[in-house]
């Protein structure tokens, strides 16, 4: 829980900047359940992602065929672009909670289901085929991941692979470096108002740093140049078990909305001095499945009345100063954490990157809008910022020219 | 060598088609299949020595008898055909020769040879007489006397005279039986009836025991003791022509206990039905056929293909073929068939659906030549409705479809009668032993599939791949093969016979091979109607109910009533008629008489087969078990671990073969005897243990007997420990066991702590084997899997039970079930949960009473005949609120229409028809008013019923929109909340938003999960099998999430 920054300046007068949302892809606004399914999603990533696999392929092996699963003929070398699915042992399951044998203890640590005998397997919409060889680790691979793979069909029925292409970096708007004043903006989650552990104090340090209520003039002029505030994620902490559908006692009642009315007077000082994105976390009032929809105004009856408050969608992503900024709060990178491995979470990030795709265990793993007609987690563009919230601890790198900031 | 297994008696009459025309029937993608062939045929080398080879199936045909084979007798004669395969996997077929169908009568007294041709003569004219049309030459072969005995009755004279009569044909078998026991004048003797003996065994299995053959044995036909047939009539690699004589039998040890190689196809058919209807094989037609062939030992299938009508796209790993026609598809079948030669056909259902399906299909299209699918040249496959009856497992209709040389194992039939399941839809059996869910498609959508194009035949090809590999995994995973040819070898009968008959003819068969062995003969007795004279159960001391707190130990006796058998030599030869017990004055240190009244001879006058046979049995089991442990292989351990449970099952089947009353051979005498034997030792136990265990005799605690079943007795010892109640126990059994003749031994396995007595029959308890840790939680007879409750009512108590006996924590239990209970007043209970499900087996007119799920199949059929259940489905449904008196046949409803239309559910229904005895019962012996404080506390005051959407009074209401706080109505669309809910609008929003992040995780794992089953991300779910405990939820949840997202999209962002 800190905070951090772009590019400087300095005067006493707070700085603005040009702030436009990018987040029309991520509302689900008065779009209904009618009995449509996930494969649609899945269909739709696909179908993007084939395109531009296809585009690239040329360059990275002209003479290689190109065919469905279907059209793979034993023995002959192809290529196939299709999503990946990842058979994995461990991997909890709602019918585990039929079965007879109660089991005694877990099998796994909660926190990652990997298997040394996970089995990827790529999926088009023609059919499936299970891939072999040494060149693909299951371990870092997801299910719902679109890749291009390039091998041949082995006699047992597998596809041998050879080699594989991803999507890489997507596309980056060219970065306008011309204003030379320093500008920053601060990132913060897991504020965790009204858990029992979080001290109120560090909170309202926070606050007072952001409005420049704390330190020397050196300081307050750091502060004067914060042009915004992103929160993201997992503000408040509502004890779980009162939200069961029982009516409420008067006194739970009070315990349900005292934290989130103490997290609206940190949020109204912080909006009369700056601008303040808010996008919920999984522990926030705000629905589940990304993309999780803005945290409702009537929340926030003190904050929502200035103009500098906004609230966002998870993951939330938008231009200030045509810097482009992306982010969520951290459930995707938590999942990848889960169903994969990597030697960091920046790693994560940067697969998911490469992937051109936020969250690609979404819907498998991670709950999401069953979307008809596209996919909202493809990055189509390179964002500047990438940020990630609800991690351990503060890491950041920098990327070819991207900054990825990690908190 | 060549492994052979055994089949049925079946006399096979040939039909025959020209062979030209059939070889003209040759298909296209014969190439790569004849390559296949050719390969095969080079590595297949000539017998040098000693063709061997287990068999499979043994047939009999009507033939001219082999002229170089015997040389000395002409006519038409019985050729029993031997198929199987040898060591390298080559198919077999061997005709064997010379062995000819008889039986026994007792020889009357004072008959010499003279009258014996003259009694042939008479019988030889009665036999023509009866069977004027048969060609025929001679009927009754011979006639020659035995010196024998007959197996019932304690006789002191050690043989009589017996005539055994053999005649040309099986088929004349029972004719000439009949006439004889009709009775038959003869001069000089008068006309006398016969008793005869073992006139109704199985001709197979008459050869099968004169030639120690058992079931999945192993054969050996030396080298220069059979001539190759010339012209080949089946389609095996080796066809040759023997004498029975020249049979060698390897009994299964060692090097013959292995299996051999056998191919093993697993195969399923989709037929496109018409809406509304079961497919019939007249108008539907077969659509596709997929087939897995694996060899015997393996874990993959080489073979994966399936034959569809119309294109399909390619499936990665599977040899797809389409074709244009039907009469293709069936062909190509018929042909993959005969090019692979399984060796076993196994499939789900296959015996009673799949088979006879394309039987008659085929013969709806005209096809002819199609069923040729054994191994016999030109000879179709026929197809005959059978009834199978057995007391164990109850009457069932099947068909029998007859493949030469081939057998066919119905995994659903194996299923029914091994495991006691709630459903056996192939879902959840796959589900229970595998679990996996599969995907089930409705029939009614399986024509649409076939009619959109080749992906969605496709679509159905994977579904069908699906369903032909799981009857394979289960076979491979339950190790059916290796258990079923080890009771064959156990059991002396065939494979087949194991499926299609019940238990007594496998202790028939022992019976006779015993028999044999000592010379005598079993009498055939004329089955009578139902069993005249019941005897006294197995007793059970009266159950002290409670809830034991201490440990409980139980000592059992081991194999009770085969010991019982063994210890007092009860058998048919041992027993004395009360007539002899008066003439031959046997003195009573000879005899033993059994606590219901009967006399047996003791094992020093004469020793009694049942207990030889036993005795066998249980040595046998008991080198299977050494054996086991000393087994690396795990194949080998498979068969030894098959074998010793076949040696289990067949040991204490004896007694329920005695006990048959429409059986083979019942001796009321024996078994009652047996019983009451038991019921003697359940009581000296008792009383022993009550008399040694006291405080007088030195003992902490009195020792209380609290419980008593067949076999076993449970006692409290009153300490605290587990551990010491093992040590006394174990010392209760080893001094109980000394008071009792050998082999009889009362034994210590397990104690029970905590454990909770119901009523007889009906406990639960932890079952301890050892001091440190418990083994796992054991329950009898209570309501944890019985199909017609709802799956409500087995959680319950499943989670009742373990509350109480693993946590020891009775007030959680309370309180679970009193939370469970406000749960489903408040409409909160997920409706899965409640769902009933009944098989639906005739239409409704046909019941004469009326059944809930009978009236709702035909309300649903009035609503929308495509998707209404038929015959043969099982119908789902739930209880619903109804008009007052409504009876309870009348509220039944389909779960998705409740679903789609917000029915409330009668939740006092539930609460009193299904849940409330279950639950009285097991809290009764913990809590005082049990009833009081579960069924009627504060919980169950507060009461949801959710309003139908579309019935009634509701027509009429006019809907308005209410405050989400409140419920108080709102006139302003505009608004959320009323007036006075202002102030808690983050709360409220708090609660609604919290609702939809509770069902969207839900609705998540839900509907990925059946992405899972169905193995496809980027194609719909489909399924709509109402087995799978999730297909309600996910509907539900669909439904609820919809309802959820309306609800939060009013709060306007």
């Amino acid at each position: 829980m800190e905070a951090m920054e772009v590019d400087g300046a300095s005067n006493l007068q707070r700085k603005q900047s040009l702030y436009q949302s990018k987040d029309e892809r991520f509302e689900i606004r008065m779009e209904k359940y009618t009995g449509q399914q996930y494969s649609q999603i899945y269909f739709a990533r696909l179908h993007k992602m084939r395109t531009l696999l296809y585009s690239l392929v040329d360059k990275w092996k002209p003479h290689v065929p190109v065919c469905t699963v279907l059209g793979i003929e034993e023995g002959k070398e192809c290529i196939i672009v299709g999503t990946l699915y990842k058979h994995m042992k461990l991997k909890p399951c709602i019918l585990d909670e039929y079965s007879k044998e109660r089991s005694a203890v877990p099998v796994v640590k909660p926190h990652n289901f990997m298997h040394p005998d996970d089995q990827l397997i790529l999926e088009d919409e023609s059919g499936r085929v299970k891939l072999g060889g040494t060149v693909l680790a299951a371990s870092n691979y997801v299910t719902g991941v679109v890749v291009a793979v390039h091998g041949k069909e082995t006699v047992s029925g597998e596809f041998f692979v050879q080699d594989i292409l991803e999507r890489g970096l997507p596309h980056q708007i060219e970065l306008p470096l011309d204003s030379r004043e320093d500008k920053y903006v601060v990132l913060v989650s897991g504020l965790s108002v009204g858990n029992g552990k979080s001290n109120p104090l560090n909170l309202q340090l926070l606050v007072d740093h952001i409005t420049g209520h704390l330190g020397d003039e050196k300081e307050q002029r750091i502060a004067s140049q914060i042009v915004r505030v992103v929160i993201a994620g997992n503000s408040v902490e509502i004890p779980h078990g009162l939200l069961n559908g029982q009516t409420l006692a008067a006194k739970d009642q009070s315990k349900l909305s005292e934290p989130i009315k103490e997290l609206d007077i940190l949020l109204t000082q912080l909006a009369a001095a700056v601008p303040l994105d808010i996008m919920p976390g999984s522990s926030d009032p705000a629905n589940f499945s990304l993309p999780q929809q803005p945290l409702h105004r009537c929340l926030f009856p003190g904050a929502s009345v200035y103009n500098t408050f906004m609230s966002c969608t998870n993951p939330h992503s938008f231009e200030l100063d045509s810097v482009r900024f992306l982010g969520t709060s951290g459930q995707n990178i938590d999942d990848l954490e889960k169903y994969s491995e990597a030697k960091d979470k920046l790693d994560f990030m940067e697969r998911t990157l490469r992937w051109i795709h936020l969250a690609p265990t979404a819907p498998n793993t991670l709950g999401c809008y069953p979307f008809t007609d596209r996919d909202p987690f493809l990055i189509e563009s390179c964002p500047h910022v990438y940020f990630v919230g609800n991690q351990i601890k503060y890491e950041t790198r920098l990327l070819k020219g991207n900054v990825a900031a990690f908190l | 060598m060549e492994e052979e297994e055994m089949d049925e008696d079946v006399f096979l009459e040939e039909t025959l088609i020209l062979r030209d025309e059939e070889e003209a029937l040759i298909l296209q993608d014969e190439e790569d299949r004849r390559q296949l062939l050719a390969s095969r045929l080079s590595k297949w080398k000539r017998p040098t020595s000693s063709p061997c080879n287990l068999i499979t199936r043994i047939d009999y045909v009507i033939g001219e008898r082999h002229k170089d084979l015997l040389p000395n007798s002409s006519g038409p004669a019985a050729i029993l055909r031997i198929f199987g395969v040898t060591r390298e996997g080559h198919s077999v077929c061997c005709h064997v020769h010379g062995f000819e169908p008889y039986f026994y009568i007792s020889c009357p007294q004072g008959m010499t040879p003279d009258d014996i041709s003259r009694f042939h003569q008479v019988l030889e004219a009665r036999m023509k007489e009866v069977n004027r049309n048969s060609r025929v030459p001679k009927f009754v072969l011979r006639i020659e006397m035995f010196q024998k005995r007959s197996i019932m009755y304690y006789q002191q004279l050690q043989s009589h005279p017996f005539l055994k009569i053999v005649v040309a044909l099986p088929t004349m078998v029972a004719g000439c039986r009949g006439i004889l026991e009709r009775g038959l004048h003869i001069d000089g003797l008068g006309t006398k009836s016969f008793m005869t003996y073992e006139s109704n065994v199985l001709f197979a299995l008459r050869f099968m025991i004169d030639c120690n053959i058992v079931g999945g044995n192993w054969i050996e036909v030396p080298a220069g003791k059979y001539k190759k047939t010339t012209k080949t009539i089946s389609y095996c690699q080796l066809e040759f022509d023997c004498l029975y004589s020249e049979l060698i039998s390897h009994p299964p040890e060692g090097e013959f206990s292995k299996m051999a190689p056998f191919r093993v196809l697993s195969f399923d058919i989709e037929c496109a039905g018409r809406k509304g209807h079961f497919p019939e094989p007249s108008h539907d037609p077969v659509i596709q056929v997929a087939n897995l062939v694996t060899l015997q030992g393996e874990d993959q299938p080489f073979v994966r293909n399936v034959m569809t009508l119309k294109s399909c796209s390619p499936i990665v790993g599977v040899d797809v073929m389409s074709f244009d026609t039907e009469r293709e598809v069936l062909l190509a079948w018929r042909d993959f068939i005969r090019e692979v030669d399984p060796d076993i056909i196994i499939g789900y259902n296959i015996c009673k659906f799949d088979l006879p399906y394309l039987i008659e299909r085929a013969e709806a299209l005209k096809i002819a030549e199609f069923p040729i699918l054994g191994r016999i040249r030109n000879s179709r496959v026929r197809v005959k409705d059978t009834t199978f009856s057995s007391r164990q497992y109850g009457t069932r209709e099947s068909k029998e479809v007859t493949v030469e040389g081939r057998v066919q194992f119905d995994l659903l039939q194996a299923m029914q009668r091994d495991y006691k399941l709630s459903s056996y839809s192939l879902n959840s059996v796959s589900a229970h032993f595998l679990g996996e869910q599969k995907e089930d498609v409705h029939h009614s959508i399986i024509s649409d599939l076939q009619n959109g194009n080749s992906e969605t035949r496709r679509r159905l090809a994977v579904y069908c791949l699906k369903d032909a590999y799981l009857p394979q995994r289960l076979l491979d995973k339950l190790m059916l093969i290796y258990n079923y040819v080890e009771m064959g070898r156990v059991t002396g009968v065939p494979i087949s016979f194991l499926l299609s008959r019940g238990q007594s003819i496998k202790v028939l068969s022992q019976l006779l091979r015993k028999a044999k062995q000592k010379n005598l003969v079993i009498p055939s007795v004329r089955k009578q109607g139902s069993g005249e004279g019941t005897f006294e159960g197995a007793t059970v001391l009266e159950a002290r109910t409670g809830f034991y707190e201490k440990p409980i130990a139980t000592l059992d006796f081991a194999s009770l009533y085969p010991s019982i058998m063994m210890a007092y030599n009860l058998c048919y030869c041992t027993l004395v008629t009360p007539e002899d017990v008066r003439k031959l004055n046997l003195p009573p240190e000879c005899v033993n008489k059994t606590p219901s009244g009967e006399t047996f001879v003791k094992s020093n006058l004469q020793k009694g087969i049942l207990p030889e046979i036993l005795e066998e049995l249980l040595a046998a089991r008991k080198r299977a078990k050494a054996d086991l442990k000393e087994a690396k292989d795990p194949l080998e351990k498979a068969v030894l671990d098959g074998r010793q449970l076949a040696l289990k099952v067949s040991a204490n089947s004896v007694y329920g073969f005695t006990g048959a009353t429409v059986g083979q051979l019942p001796c009321l005498e024996i078994s009652s005897s047996v019983t009451s034997y038991g019921r003697q030792m359940i009581e000296h136990t008792k009383k022993l243990v009550e008399e040694k265990f006291t405080t007088l005799g030195g003992y902490e605690h009195n020792a209380e007997v609290i419980y008593g079943d067949t076999d076993s007795v449970m006692v409290q010892f009153g300490v605290p420990t587990v551990e010491a109640a093992m040590n006394l126990g174990r010392e209760a059994a080893e001094y109980i066991s000394g008071t009792f003749i050998k082999p009889i031994k009362l034994e210590f396995e397990k104690v029970y702590y905590p454990y909770l007595l119901i009523s007889k029959k009906r406990y639960a308890g932890l079952y301890w084997t050892n001091p440190d840790r418990f083994d796992k939680m054991d329950t009898k007879g209570i309501e944890t899997v019985r199909r017609d409750n709802c799956l409500l009512v087995k959680n319950l108590v499943t989670e009742c039970l373990h509350k109480i006996l693993i946590d020891r924590d009775i007030p959680g239990a309370v309180q679970f079930v009193k939370n469970t209970i406000s749960d489903l007043l408040m409409n909160r209970m997920d409706l899965s949960l409640l769902v009933i499900t009944k098989g639906l087996t005739k239409t409704g007119d046909d019941y004469a009473v009326k059944a809930a799920h009978v009236e709702l199949a035909d309300r649903m059929r009035k609503r929308d005949a495509a998707t209404a259940p038929n015959v043969g489905d099982r119908v789902p449904y739930v209880i619903v609120k109804a008009a007052k008196g409504a009876k309870a046949y009348e509220r039944s409803e389909d779960p998705i229409y409740v679903l789609e239309n917000n029915i409330p559910i009668d939740s006092q229904y539930y609460l009193e028809n299904q849940i409330s005895k279950p639950l009285l019962r097991i809290f009764e012996p913990i809590l005082k008013n049990a009833s009081k404080e579960l069924l009627h506390g504060s919980h169950t005051r507060a009461v949801s019923i959710s309003t139908p959407s579309n019935s009634g009074i509701m027509k009429f209401a006019k809907k308005q929109l209410s405050c989400i706080g409140c419920k108080a109505l709102i006139s302003n669309a505009e608004q959320t909340l009323c007036s006075h809910c202002k102030g808690r609008e983050a709360e409220l929003y708090c609660k609604t938003v919290a609702n939809v992040a509770d069902l969207e995780i839900l609705f998540g794992k839900l509907w990925t999960q059946c992405q899972e089953c169905q193995g496809s991300l980027h194609q719909d779910v489909l399924c709509t099998s109402r087995d799978c405990p999730i297909f309600y939820r996910r509907k539900k949840a669909q439904k609820d999430m919809a309802e959820a997202k309306l609800q939060l999209d009013r709060w306007q962002y």
